[in-house]
């Protein structure tokens, strides 16, 4: 068996200290400033959260998830897979399965042990396609698991898979209490640095200490509470006022004007894409060189600048800078170019008529995708293309996006800077059961590329051209029109904290945060 | 000129004596006329340039530049075409169904009133706001909806109104001498009854063009008014609340121009409303004809 990884905790104390390196507002020294605790940790957010259960992993939760419970392994900023509950994990050398080492005398805020039986359940339910909700598909190449004993659990694969498909699955798993699993939408279960203490609806949740805490030192501040402010600028005004000490999940535009105000402005490394979504299916989309046209046809910069306040990078490619996919090349490529964009539309042969024949559904409740539909609209009119937007206001747009009841539509894409094949949790890039472009699936060359990334082992040339054809094959199909990254979980702090660890998935880890002043 | 002619001429000179009126209608007139000829004026309201975004009132943008780099005035006055159509299109379905079910209700009376004042009462008892948004979602979003929604919101006002002027006008001598000298209820109806009716109604034409004009911008506040990238006062306020700090002319602006135009509608109303009072109070408001 060939050892990957074996490191000790202390990289996560090296993680945390490198952390404000990559902040990218306040350029804090490379130095982390000592933080103390003392007072409670006030966070705005803008949403209340809709459960308890770190499988269920919606942005709403993000405020949660990272604060109450621990995953068996945590990523770098890079990307770099570190211990956290698992001490370590070895891949057996023919890539069918992974032995998981846990971590001794760490206990559940219930008191029970945390051991191989407890991630035993906690796969039970993640392997289960309701109970495991965003976990379930990430378990897809997992054929059972056995429990060696109490601090080692191995999981066997259906087939070989690549090292970093299996940590971006442990990085996944948070390990639950076997004893709260049933209640776990209403009552946290898990290891996490702080627990539960209050929870007023629509209002705020209250967190404090977990004495038993694993990490040493850690959390930080002995009270952390959430308090919902439903409105960003409410949230920003309370943050001016000093009224709660960070802001988590704000708009873009609120967290610039913060910053240029003097605030301390964090962005992880785990942004989302946006993508022009194309039912392939559909109207003048069947089309391919139609299609292939709007990777010209995007203006990504104005894009990025309006509806994002500028916060991100352009992209033609559905990765985030971390993904091990990634190509910056193809940015200059497929660069925003008017004329080369003509030239393809005059190349697939439609009629004007045809061309303008369909409507870009937009999530009216979203500012920035209207505004950003807007500008692909005027553009579009500047080659001739005149479109309607198509406004659908909230579970009328989920429907809408999620059943595939549209010719073109922006949306966010996640998973990206993880294994390039977790792009495939996304609903346009699935390869079996895509719920926009059915069955069997109209690009077999992607499900092809998406097959290739997934059997190619190592670190060599051949995984690189894995990643090449498929990017290749993602700019040709053009189903999916990346434009640019954005940030969830954008974090703004007052000038007097420090201490901020970043999230691979950018949720808000509060545990080393603390004051300086 | 005719008698018709000289009296409106009459009631207009009362009517602009009042300075907040003559006020009023000029800045009314100024909007209308903008709305009505933009489209030969040299501006785009659709045109981007996003390099000047949220770039605050100068000589070359009046009231500045949106979030998408387009003139902020272009986009109001162009607004003005939505606000306007709409408040006329609301009227004339409220009117054309309100006016004629509350002359049938009150002429009639018995069965035929107590059926309508339900409807009516049914018609009232729905939030207007509430009804508007579910109409639109039925729909969808478009001016048509829009003007649908906040004409069926009026229709109450005015049959309740025309109503309350026939049930008073019913037994005067004049209806009942038309009456008795062999009138069809259809003729006593249209030609003696409404034509001494309009006084009232004349005032509710303009109070539901301001109602219009406000809930038109209302529903495009709320997200379910005209869809963009078609200029719309309501939308302007909806996306220009949310750079209340950076850009707050963007917001500021358009919401002023609604206020006057709102204000300017509701002073010449009262207005109007105080010159036909004092009409009917000198009797001038009683039309008679001749039974053919």
């Amino acid at each position: 068996m060939k050892r990957r990884h074996v490191l000790a905790s202390g990289l996560l104390g090296a993680l945390h200290l490198a952390a404000p390196a990559l902040l990218t507002g306040n350029q804090a020294s490379a130095q982390q400033p000592q933080v103390r605790g003392g007072r409670p940790l006030r966070v705005g957010i803008l949403q209340d959260m809709t459960n308890f259960d770190p499988q269920s992993f919606s942005s709403v939760n993000f405020p949660l998830i990272k604060n109450l419970y621990d995953s068996l392994l945590e990523y770098t900023p890079t990307g770099e897979a570190v211990p956290s509950l698992a001490t370590a994990w070895t891949i057996a050398p023919d890539n069918q399965s992974v032995t998981v080492t846990l971590r001794e005398n760490v206990k559940f805020h219930s008191g029970a042990p945390m051991n191989a039986d407890a991630v035993a359940a906690t796969l039970v339910k993640a392997a289960h396609p309701q109970r495991g909700r965003n976990v379930y598909a990430t378990m897809s190449f997992i054929k059972d698991w056995t429990v060696v004993n109490p601090t080692t659990i191995r999981l066997n694969f259906n087939a070989p898979a690549p090292a970093r498909q299996v940590t971006d699955l442990l990085q996944f798993i948070s390990v639950l209490d076997p004893a709260g699993i049933e209640n776990i939408d209403n009552r946290p279960a898990g290891t996490g640095a702080y627990m539960l203490a209050e929870r007023v609806v629509g209002q705020r949740i209250r967190m404090v200490a977990n004495p038993n805490y694993w990490r040493e030192r850690q959390p930080v501040c002995n009270e952390l509470v959430l308090t919902i402010f439903g409105e960003d600028a409410a949230a920003s005004a309370a943050l001016e006022s000093g009224a709660v000490d960070i802001v988590y999940g704000g708009t873009a535009r609120s967290a610039v004007r913060l910053r240029a105000a003097g605030y301390q402005l964090i962005q992880g490394p785990g942004p989302l894409v946006q993508v022009f979504r194309i039912n392939t299916t559909r109207g003048p989309f069947r089309n391919a060189k139609f299609r292939q046209a709007f990777n010209y046809l995007i203006d990504r910069a104005a894009i990025l600048r309006v509806g994002y306040a500028g916060l991100g990078e352009v992209t033609a490619l559905p990765w985030a800078p971390a993904s091990p996919a990634a190509d910056p090349s193809y940015n200059t490529t497929y660069a925003f170019n008017l004329d080369r964009g003509r030239a393809m539309l005059q190349e697939s042969g439609l009629t004007a008529a045809q061309m303008s024949d369909w409507k870009l559904l937009t999530n009216g409740g979203d500012e920035p995708s209207t505004l950003i539909s807007q500008v692909v609209q005027s553009t579009l009119a500047r080659v001739g293309v005149n479109i309607q937007l198509d406004l659908k206001q909230g579970s009328e747009y989920v429907d809408a996006l999620l059943q595939g009841r549209f010719e073109a539509t922006f949306g966010g894409v996640g998973n990206i800077q993880k294994f390039p094949s977790r792009l495939t949790t996304n609903s346009i890039y699935r390869t079996a059961n895509n719920p926009v472009l059915g069955e069997p699936h109209p690009h077999p060359e992607y499900v092809a590329a998406i097959e290739r990334v997934n059997r190619t082992f190592g670190t060599g040339p051949e995984v690189k051209a894995a990643y090449d054809n498929l990017n290749r094959v993602l700019v040709e199909s053009a189903f999916g029109i990346a434009t640019n990254t954005y940030d969830v979980g954008l974090t703004v702090a007052a000038r007097n904290l420090g201490g901020f660890t970043l999230d691979i998935d950018n949720m808000i880890v509060c545990r080393t945060i603390g004051f300086t002043g | 000129m005719s008698g018709a002619a000289t009296r409106a001429l009459g009631m207009a000179k009362r009517l602009f004596r009042n300075k907040g009126a003559l006020a009023g209608f000029a800045f009314i007139a100024t909007v209308t006329l903008l709305a009505a000829f933009a489209g030969f004026l040299p501006f785009d309201p659709l045109a981007q340039n996003i390099v000047e975004s949220l770039e605050g009132p100068s000589a070359a943008h009046w009231f500045g530049t949106d979030e998408l780099g387009r003139d902020i005035m272009v986009r109001v006055v162009y607004g003005a075409r939505t606000s306007l159509l709409t408040a006329a299109g609301a009227v004339a379905i409220a009117a054309a169904i309100g006016i004629p079910m509350g002359l049938v209700a009150g002429f009639f009376g018995g069965w035929r009133d107590a059926v309508l004042m339900r409807l009516v009462d049914v018609l009232l008892a729905l939030p207007g706001i509430l009804f508007a948004m579910a109409l639109i979602a039925v729909i969808g979003r478009s001016q048509m909806a829009a003007l649908v929604a906040v004409g069926v919101h009026g229709i109450p006002g005015f049959a309740r109104i025309t109503r309350a002027q026939v049930l008073s006008l019913r037994k005067r001598d004049f209806v009942t001498a038309v009456e008795a000298l062999g009138a069809s209820s259809t003729y006593s109806m249209f030609r003696t009854v409404l034509p001494n009716s309009w006084s009232p109604i004349l005032v509710q034409v303009v109070v539901l063009s301001s109602v219009a004009i406000l809930l038109e911008a209302a529903l495009a506040f709320l997200g379910v008014g005209i869809p963009p990238p078609t200029p719309s006062w309501g939308e302007m306020l909806r996306t220009g609340k949310s750079y209340l700090y950076e850009a707050p002319y963007y917001a500021v602006l358009p919401g002023l121009v609604l206020t006057l135009t709102i204000l300017s509608l509701d002073t010449i109303g009262r207005a109007l409303s105080v010159v036909l009072e004092d009409r009917q109070m000198i009797g001038g408001d009683t039309k008679l004809e001749r039974v053919p």
